[in-house]
């Protein structure tokens, strides 16, 4: 499979990178932005709403440094989850971005690039020549949602592991584009639907995320869910934080990816000030079960693989309150 | 005669008991060049001039074409050739009963993948953008995408293929039936029928298909092909191409992998040579990992209903089988499939009352064909799981209960097979002793779990598919003025380590190095026929051939060391790259010495040596010669596994695999067989499914076709079990097959250890294993409240 042809630009800094997108944008003309290219490139060459100009951002060396409370868009997700700093604050931001793909495409994606990824679904995730046979899809060349068929809503797969702990851990995403600087929280970033996903101008370019400083008595973990243990995205993630005080739940944190097309911050589910017990832990369960929907649209079964969001609930409430 | 032939071959005969190489772990001859990246595979190869083709496929499952516009293709600056079906009629297929494919649709297209036009072009973009401007016009057919469909009987355009039976889909359906298996239901001490379901598994070999054919100016026609049987495509493109065989050379460069995924003669073969001979230019066609997953003739879906019956003196008694398997677009190999899941369950247990029916449908689905343990693998699922359950259920050990009905040495089955060694039994101690099993097995933790299941496999089918009466495999030995041996042979190097066993064997019968004997086995214009690489025939009957044609040489070494020397030829061996007297060691020519006189007024040496089959054998039933082989390869294996309670995901952690390889001629290579085996096997049991959306192939890529990753792949220890048979070359039998046959039923029995829970459907995945332990939790609440009730 070859590449459809596109002018690929590869500005060295991030002022010449915006000001790349403010002229393209000018001139009418549709890009794409791309950091490690392992999710742009097979999308592209599957012939996935391919545009005829690529920013890359290879080239690109300021926004891949770790601070005190922030990360680099553009942090290679190795260098995240070895980075020692991140491996003792921000311990399942590093778990997380261990558990991404395989080491070569760790070595090349981005922080920025895992969180933004574009969402995954077997009638969308083929080849040009695969859609043409089967009918095109929403979310490219089609009319309407093959998953679910007659909506004209995309129910694509949100498949990045880091989004879940993000949310969890309440970061803000920092932008820059031709109107300067703005930072949204995460919380209130994604929305809508397996196209649109989020609010963002073509030419703004995620530039950092800042982690804000959490109570260190709020524990947290993700679990992933996947076919094998590596390569694979996640089919269902579960991040939660939680604080306990007195045998109470004093903070509860609950996210997961995996399921709907964005990814989804669920809050404490209802349960603040419950009984650090099983029953909270069973409930933390039902909570998810009434929450989480999946379609067939990537591997296992959507029933189980919202009860793997159920179970992972239980399973983490229980850890992380020493429960277990 | 039997015992005889057994006294004759003893491990401690000196044929046996050698000093050469043989029994040596010796590296792949072409290891280095692997290693290193300088082998040349058919990619690397750059003709000058070489034109890029493509294909245009259906995107229908079944339409008749009505028809096709190549007017503005043809006109694209860039284009060459632009081919379509009607140009190239002939059909083709690799048996001669199956001449059911050509190069392109003809008249019809019959699954999504299906080639319909070709064009040859400077390059890429130009052929893709060329293939965008043919104008197909399709009427779309019903598509036949189940078994139920393709039982139907239905007029003559829709039946996919003009021979079919009773006026159905059906392909093939073949019945045999010894003894007296419904008596034996009857009087059974335990019985009991199941339906096993398996969905389509894939070779998934790393090279891709490739082919570049070129036309050249003295009108012959070169094709360099990624294949495992150069044979059977040379004679399908001189079919095809209707050119006489001697104006085509088929070569085969270094193979990336086939595991019987490269043993048909394919369409972009077809098709890469007519364009060529259209433009008069070499015509190069690579394919992307989709287009392999259309082509590709992978295992059989299937659905195996499966009935055993166990006497009252807890013997197997009967064994019923009625397979259904889904041959998809074409025939291939699938006549043969079709009996093999049947009567290759005729071991490596005693039965003496078996029935079988078995059925291939054609359906408007890619093909399917052979892949490595060709047609014996899921069967041999379903009856190495009921065994494991009537163990079970009559309180034996499974690992006894197997040996208590293991086939003897020296036998013949209910089906007139042959059997010779057999170390079957030698393979369940071995594995049973050093995975611990009397300490495992019942009386690990629940969740952790040990199961054992056997299997055997042919050694090479006794007869050809092409009944010319041409030996199955020739080799060629060329010994010259540099002392260098030269060997053709056309057995394919795929990976498995043909090329050094021909060297090795040359090596050893002359006592030589093994780096003085070169391997040509690459061209039809210079080796002699050899039937090819599939069917686990290469070690036994191309070592066969090859061990005569070095033997034949070694005596006309000998013969110019008797010479030089004055002494008899029969005092002489060739040992440490001399002939050496025997009787007086003092007395040593060197190798080089003795070759040259032995070609004084002759020239070079050459020596022919092959292998036509085993004596004639078998029964007079219809049938009878499928699975017939020279010898078999006997196996078990037992796998120890853990389930995640929490996820249902289930971790191999070991297995030990015990083979019967009759003399592990390279233990190296043997072992390096056994781990693939274990490796593809536990993928189709784990996690490996050729997933359709009606028509459509769901995953054809290797993100969502999931083959077991490192991460997943347990500890494997290959245990060789020697059992020296008598006509294998130095004892040896095939070892690239059969070891794949246990992997599926062990893991089942061993997660029926782990869970209590009996699996029937391949792949066992997590969501499957979690579900079956809800339902359990749930039946054990149910009746524990019961309990509490009364």
């Amino acid at each position: 499979m070859i590449l459809p042809p596109f002018e690929l630009h590869q500005p060295t800094t991030v002022d010449e990178a915006i000001e790349l997108a403010t002229q393209l944008r000018k001139d009418g003309v549709a890009f794409d932005w791309m950091a490690g290219g392992t999710d742009v490139l097979p999308n592209y060459k599957n012939r996935l709403n391919a545009r005829d100009h690529v920013i890359a951002l290879g080239r690109v060396d300021e926004l891949t440094s770790i601070g005190k409370n922030s990360i680099g868009a553009l942090a290679r997700i190795e260098d995240v989850a070895r980075n020692s700093r991140v491996q003792s604050d921000w311990p399942t931001i590093a778990k997380a971005a261990s558990l991404i793909s395989s080491p070569p495409l760790r070595n090349l994606g981005t922080v920025g690039g895992n969180l933004l990824l574009d969402t995954r679904c077997y009638y969308f995730n083929q080849s040009e020549f695969w859609r043409d046979s089967k009918g095109y899809c929403l979310k490219a060349d089609g009319d309407v949602c093959l998953v679910v068929p007659q909506k004209e809503t995309c129910y694509a797969t949100y498949s990045g592991d880091l989004a879940p702990i993000l949310l969890v851990l309440d970061v803000e995403l920092e932008f820059r584009g031709s109107n300067g600087a703005r930072r949204v929280p995460l919380r209130s970033f994604f929305e809508y639907d397996g196209i649109r996903r989020f609010e963002k101008a073509p030419d703004e370019l995620l530039v950092r995320v800042f982690v804000p400083s959490t109570d260190k008595a709020l524990r947290t973990d993700y679990l992933k869910l996947r076919a094998r243990d590596t390569i694979e995205y996640p089919v269902m993630g579960v991040a939660m934080g939680l604080r306990t005080k007195g045998g109470t739940v004093a903070d509860l944190r609950v996210a997961v990816t995996g399921s709907e097309a964005v990814p989804l911050y669920y809050g404490d589910l209802g349960l603040g000030g419950a009984t650090v017990d099983e029953a909270t832990a069973d409930a933390v369960q039902a909570a998810l079960l009434d929450r989480i929907t999946c379609y067939r649209n990537v591997p296992f079964p959507p029933g189980y693989r919202k009860a793997m969001g159920g179970e992972f609930g239980r399973k983490l409430f229980l850890d992380l309150s020493g429960k277990a | 005669m039997r015992s005889d032939r057994h006294e004759k071959l003893h491990p401690h005969d000196d044929a046996v008991q050698r000093h050469g190489l043989i029994g040596k772990r010796i590296p792949l001859i072409d290891a280095q060049r692997k290693s290193t990246g300088q082998e040349l595979y058919t990619d690397d190869l750059r003709p000058a001039d070489c034109l890029v083709g493509k294909i245009l496929r259906s995107p229908h499952s079944h339409a008749k074409i009505v028809s096709i516009d190549t007017r503005a293709a043809e006109a694209m600056p860039g284009v060459h050739a632009v081919l379509t079906g009607k140009e190239a009629p002939n059909s083709f297929g690799v048996l001669p009963v199956s001449q059911d494919e050509t190069a392109l649709a003809v008249d019809k297209v019959i699954f999504i993948g299906d080639g319909v036009a070709a064009v040859a072009a400077d390059d890429e973009e130009t052929a893709l953008a060329a293939l965008r401007l043919i104008r197909v016009e399709y009427e779309p057919l019903r598509a036949f995408l189940d078994f139920a469909d393709s039982l139907e009987e239905v007029p003559e355009e829709l039946r996919i293929h003009k021979k079919t039976v009773d006026g159905t889909n059906l392909h093939k359906q073949v019945r045999q039936e010894f003894g007296d298996v419904d008596g034996e239901f009857d009087r059974a001490l335990w019985k009991k029928r199941m339906s096993f379901r398996f969905p389509g598994v894939q070779h998934a070999f790393t090279e891709p298909l490739i082919t570049i054919a070129h036309y050249d100016a003295d009108d012959r026609m070169t094709v360099w092909s990624a294949q495992q049987v150069p044979h059977y495509l040379h004679r399908a493109l001189a079919k095809v191409l209707e050119m006489p065989m001697h104006k085509i050379r088929v070569i085969r460069k270094a193979v990336g992998g086939g595991f019987g995924g490269k043993s048909d003669p394919f369409p972009h073969e077809m098709v890469a040579a007519l364009l060529s001979r259209k433009c008069r230019k070499p015509v190069r066609i690579l394919f992307d990992r989709e287009e392999v997953f259309y082509n590709n003739h992978g295992r059989h879906p299937s659905k195996i209903d499966v009935g055993l019956a166990i006497g009252k003196d807890k013997k197997v008694a009967a064994l019923d089988i009625d397979a259904l398997i889904d041959g998809g677009a074409w025939g291939s190999f699938g006549v043969v499939t079709t009996y093999y899941n049947g009567v290759l369950a005729n071991g490596p247990y005693r039965v003496d009352n078996f029935r079988y029916r078995g059925r291939r449908i054609y359906s408007n689905r890619p093909a399917s064909g052979a892949m490595r343990g060709h047609g014996a693998v899921n069967t041999r699922f379903a009856y190495e799981v009921l065994l494991d359950e009537a163990a079970f259920d009559l309180g034996l050990d499974p690992a006894q209960f197997r040996i208590d009905n293991a086939l003897p040495a020296y036998t013949k089955t209910i089906n007139e097979f042959r059997i010779t060694t057999n170390g079957i039994v030698e393979c369940i101690e071995r594995a049973c002793a050093m995975a611990g099993w009397k300490d495992k097995y019942g009386k690990m933790p629940f969740g952790r779990g040990i199961g054992i299941a056997g299997g055997f496999y042919i050694s090479g089918s006794a007869l050809p598919i092409h009944w010319d009466g041409i030996p199955q495999s020739t080799v060629h030995l060329k010994a010259d003025f540099d002392g260098g041996i030269t060997i053709h042979s056309l057995a394919a190097e795929i990976g498995q380590g043909s090329d050094t066993m021909l060297a090795q064997i040359s090596a050893d019968v002359l006592g030589v190095p093994i780096d003085q004997c070169r391997v040509y086995s690459d061209s039809t214009d210079t080796a002699p026929i050899d039937i090819g690489s599939y069917s686990s025939r290469v070690t036994f009957m191309a070592g066969n051939a090859v061990r005569r044609a070095a033997e034949e040489m070694r005596r006309l070494v000998i013969g110019g060391a008797a010479d030089l020397t004055g002494y008899p030829p029969e005092v002489f061996v060739l040992e440490d790259a001399h002939a050496i007297n025997a009787t007086n060691r003092e007395v040593r020519v060197p190798f080089v010495e003795a070759l040259r006189r032995a070609m004084k007024d002759r020239g070079a040496l050459q020596t022919t040596g092959c292998y036509s089959g085993p004596p004639p054998m078998g029964g007079q039933h219809k049938g009878a010669a499928a699975g017939l082989s020279p010898t078999y390869s006997f196996q078990a294996f037992v796998v120890e596994l853990e389930v995640d309670l929490l996820t249902g995901k289930p971790k191999v952690h070991e297995v030990w695999a015990a083979h019967d390889c009759g003399r592990a001629l390279n233990p190296l290579a043997v072992e390096a067989q056994i781990e693939g085996c274990v490796h593809m096997g536990l993928g189709q049991a784990l996690c490996e499914s050729f997933d359709y959306n009606k028509g459509n192939v769901e995953n054809p890529n290797f993100l969502d076709y999931r083959m077991l990753s490192s991460t997943e792949t347990p500890d494997i220890h290959a245990i060789l079990v020697e059992t020296y048979d008598p006509e294998g070359p130095f004892g040896a039998k095939e070892c690239g097959e059969g070891p794949l046959l246990p992997a599926l039923p062990a893991v089942a029995n061993a997660l029926h250890d782990a869970i209590g829970i009996r699996f029937y459907e391949m792949p066992i995945t997590a969501d499957k294993i979690w579900r079956a332990l809800q339902k359990q939790k749930k039946a054990a609440a149910g009746s524990a409240t019961q309990g509490a009730a009364k």
